[in-house]
C-alpha cells in the first residue's frame, strides 16, 4: 500500500460517494474557520475554505470532478440554509410599523439600483475592452439557455 | 443570535433535543413542501424563500414559540451556509478561463457595484429619515451575511439587523433578477452573472446557478470579491459614515 495507491483509492471512493464529498467540503469549511479564528483574520472561514479548495484544484492533485456532486447538492439546497434566519423579524416588532416599511423601501429600491448599475457597467466594460483588444473573447454573447 | 463564525463553539449546546428535531423537521418540511408546490404553481409568492418563512412564522405564533427557542434548534442549518459557500469553489474553478480573461471587467464591476450599494443605502435611508445605527446597519446590505455582519460591527451598526436586511436583499434580488435579464439590454455572461452576485449575493448566485451554470460561477465569484472588498474597506467606511 503505497501512499500513491491509497490516494487513488480515496479519490475513487470519493467520486462515487456524495456523502463523502459533502463531508470533505464541510472539512474545508472547518479548516478555514479554524484558520480564521486562530489567525484573527477579518475574512470569514467559509471564504478561506473556498480559497484553500481553489488552490488545491490549481495544484492539479485534486479534480473538481471529485467534489462536483457534493457541491451541486449544497448549491441546489442553498435556500434552505437561509430559512431559520427569517423568523428573526418576530424579535423586532418595531419593524411592523412605518420604520419597517421605510427599511423595506430602502432595501428594495437599493437592490434594484445596484443590480441595474452593476449589470450595465459590466456589460459596457466588457464590450469596450474586448473591442479595444481586438481579440474575440472566448465566451462572447451567449444565447439565453 | 446568528453568529455562524462563533457557531461552532456555541451552537451545539442544545438543552432540548426534542425541540431541535421538531423545528428542524418543520423547517425542512415547509421548505420541501413549498419547493414542490412551486414546481406546480409557479407564482412569486409560492417561492420557498417567501412562502416557507410565512408558514414558519404562523406556526411559531400559533404554538407560542419564541425566536430564541426556534433558532437554538435550527442553528445548525444556518451553519451549513459555510460549507455551501465553500462549494462555490467548484463552479468558480471550472470557469477559471472566463474569469482570467475578464478579471479587469469583474474588478470594475465589483468596485462600482459596492460603491453604488453603499451610497444607495445611505442616500435612500437619509431621504426617508432613517438615521443612527439603523442607517449604518443598512449599508453593508449587498454583501453576503458573514461579511456584512463583520462590516456592520466595524462601522457601528447592529449585526443581527444587518443579517436580516442582507437576507431580504437576497430574496428580493433573486426574485427580480430573472425579470432584469429580460428587461435590461445586457448580453454578456459576465454582466448577467455580476447582476446576481452583486445585487443578491448567496440567494442570487443560487438563482443564477439555476438559470445557467456559467452565470452561477460569475455570480459566486463576484459575491466573494465584493465581500472581501467590503470587509477591507470597513474601517474606511466607519471613518466616513460615522461623521454624519
Amino acid at each position: 500500500m503505497t501512499p500513491a495507491r491509497l490516494a487513488r483509492i480515496f479519490r475513487y471512493k470519493l467520486r462515487r460517494s456524495r456523502l463523502l464529498q459533502l463531508l470533505l467540503i464541510t472539512c474545508f469549511w472547518l479548516l478555514g474557520d479554524w484558520l480564521s479564528r486562530t489567525l484573527h483574520l477579518p475574512v470569514p472561514g467559509s471564504v478561506l475554505g473556498l480559497f484553500i479548495l481553489l488552490a488545491l484544484f490549481a495544484t492539479g492533485w485534486f479534480s473538481t470532478r471529485n467534489l462536483r456532486r457534493g457541491a451541486e447538492l449544497f448549491l441546489a439546497e442553498l435556500l434552505l440554509f437561509f430559512l431559520p434566519a427569517t423568523p428573526a423579524i418576530l424579535n423586532h416588532p418595531e419593524f411592523l410599523g412605518w420604520t419597517g416599511i421605510k427599511v423595506l423601501i430602502v432595501i428594495l429600491a437599493g437592490t434594484v439600483i445596484v443590480m441595474i448599475v452593476t449589470a450595465l457597467v459590466v456589460d459596457a466594460c466588457f464590450h469596450w475592452i474586448s473591442k479595444r483588444q481586438l481579440i474575440k473573447p472566448n465566451n462572447p454573447e451567449e444565447a439565453r439557455p | 443570535m446568528i453568529h455562524w463564525v462563533d457557531g461552532l463553539t456555541h451552537g451545539f449546546s442544545i438543552a432540548n433535543f426534542e425541540q431541535m428535531i421538531l423545528w428542524s423537521a418543520l423547517t425542512i418540511g415547509f421548505y420541501a413542501l413549498m419547493r414542490y408546490v412551486h414546481t406546480r404553481i409557479s407564482l412569486w409568492w409560492t417561492t420557498p424563500l417567501i412562502a416557507a418563512p410565512i408558514l414558519l412564522i404562523i406556526t411559531m405564533i400559533a404554538s407560542h414559540t419564541s425566536y430564541a427557542a426556534y433558532i437554538s434548534g435550527t442553528h445548525w442549518l444556518i451553519l451549513l451556509l459555510g460549507p455551501a459557500t465553500v462549494a462555490f469553489a467548484v463552479p468558480i474553478y471550472e470557469q477559471r478561463k472566463l474569469i482570467r480573461q475578464n478579471w479587469l471587467v469583474l474588478t470594475i464591476g465589483v468596485f462600482v457595484g459596492s460603491t453604488v450599494a453603499i451610497l444607495s443605502s445611505w442616500g435612500l435611508a437619509t431621504l426617508l429619515g432613517l438615521d443612527g445605527s439603523l442607517r449604518l446597519s443598512l449599508l453593508p446590505r449587498s454583501v453576503s451575511t458573514p461579511f456584512a455582519m463583520n462590516v456592520s460591527t466595524v462601522i457601528g451598526g447592529v449585526p443581527e439587523l444587518t443579517a436580516v436586511f442582507v437576507i431580504l436583499s437576497g430574496i428580493f434580488g433573486a426574485a427580480i433578477g430573472e425579470l432584469m435579464l429580460f428587461r435590461l439590454p445586457i448580453r454578456s455572461v459576465l454582466a448577467r452573472g455580476a447582476l446576481f452576485g452583486m445585487g443578491a449575493h448567496v440567494a442570487g448566485s443560487h438563482k443564477a446557478y439555476q438559470i445557467h451554470q456559467d452565470y452561477g460561477a460569475i455570480a459566486g465569484l463576484v459575491m466573494v470579491f465584493a465581500g472581501i472588498l467590503n470587509v477591507l474597506a470597513g474601517p474606511l467606511l466607519a471613518v466616513i459614515f460615522q461623521r454624519f
